[in-house]
């Protein structure tokens, strides 16, 4: 099993309409064991969907609701539809909302509450979502 | 010791979770609400093999420098956690002091609770809890993590783990054989249904799993075969 982030630091996108956000995953980055972590930050969709076209994001964090918008599902298809395919995860202070079940449907990846957050969390997500989880038997065998 | 009623793992999160994040954020709830900071569940799969975390199916929030290897998340077969979890089908608190674990002491503490999970399949897994301000677990407060987690385990084994025992195909994963056939790539089976190119591949390997097949070839003829696709 092996590591795309072993080559480079994985580029996190904070995509949250509150900056002090940015300042808490900044500190829990730092409790990120292997790989290292680079954080960007923007606080609506729009700059959101600027960054990623320009592509070298690994993983975005959607905050659930950024205003003027609605929640996830109406800006994680914005996302996908700039041609984003990395992970995208999408974290609230409250995702009790049985709508949060439909995540898959918009293209989400995960979802995780802000007070859930901790250098472990972010370590398991790093592994979990930039592993190969197909066997080299099962790469691309038309390519 | 306080457990609320509002713990993650004890709310509806639990019937909710889909994907291995869920399921890792349920196994962590458990283990805080408890007072520990660390937690590892991973399969237990014979005597002469030790635990190995970096299993597809393992789960776990432990550190890589606490392991020899952090490119290799094992832990022998001579541990006492290992020895233990070998023989046991009840769980327990260790005293590390008494014991030692090369691995768990790494995590600062002398106590590691141990709890055997079984599936319906019979196959054996153990979850392991460590780090913390926790110095004593009482016979209350085992009973209940001993609960949680086999109720945790046995959500995580009909969602994740008996793959192999569900037959046919959901409408996303026909949709994604379907496009494989037509020569598409992950990336661009991404792009086509607005996903990630990992929840694509997590549908392939899952389909994989389902058809008892090895590659993207076998998959699509096994899909023919079966007529899940025409």
């Amino acid at each position: 099993m092996s590591l795309r982030a072993e080559v480079r630091q994985t580029r996190i996108l904070l995509v949250d309409d509150d900056p002090a956000e940015q300042v808490l995953l900044a500190r829990q980055l730092k409790g990120v064991e292997e790989p290292s972590t680079e954080l960007e930050y923007v606080g609506d969709i729009d700059g959101a969907v600027e960054i990623v076209k320009a592509g070298g994001i690994d993983i975005v964090f959607l905050d659930n609701r950024l205003v003027p918008n609605n929640d996830f599902r109406e800006t994680a298809p914005l996302l996908r539809q700039a041609g984003f395919i990395g992970p995208i995860g999408i974290i609230s202070s409250d995702i009790s909302g049985s709508y949060f079940q439909e995540f898959s449907d918009y293209g989400v990846d995960f979802k995780i509450g802000k007070d859930e957050i901790d250098g472990t969390v972010i370590s398991f997500i790093i592994a979990e979502y930039m592993r190969d989880q197909l066997s080299e038997t099962c790469s691309e065998d038309y390519l | 010791m306080l457990v609320t009623e509002t713990a993650l793992h004890l709310g509806p999160e639990l019937e909710r979770a889909v994907n291995r994040m869920d399921f890792f954020r349920l196994f962590k709830s458990l283990a805080g609400t408890h007072g520990f900071s660390y937690f590892g569940v991973t399969e237990i799969v014979g005597e002469e093999h030790g635990l190995n975390f970096q299993s597809v199916h393992a789960l776990h929030n432990f550190p890589g420098v606490w392991f020899a290897d952090p490119k290799n998340l094992a832990i022998g077969v001579a541990d006492p956690v290992v020895k233990y979890l070998q023989k046991a089908s009840a769980p327990c608190a260790i005293d590390m002091r008494q014991d030692p674990s090369e691995v768990l002491l790494s995590s600062g503490d002398d106590l590691a609770v141990i709890v055997p999970l079984h599936a319906a399949t019979g196959k054996r897994h153990g979850l392991i809890m460590v780090g913390g301000d926790v110095t004593v677990v009482d016979h209350h407060a085992l009973a209940l993590i001993a609960l949680d987690a086999a109720l945790i385990f046995q959500r995580y084994f009909e969602v994740i783990l008996s793959l192999e025992s569900i037959s046919g195909l959901n409408d996303r994963e026909i949709q994604i054989v379907r496009w494989t056939s037509e020569g598409k790539t992950s990336a661009e089976i991404a792009i086509i249904l607005g996903l990630s190119e990992h929840t694509v591949n997590s549908y392939i390997a899952a389909m994989l799993r389902k058809l008892h097949v090895v590659n993207r070839a076998q998959m699509v003829a096994s899909a023919i075969r079966s007529g899940l696709i025409t």
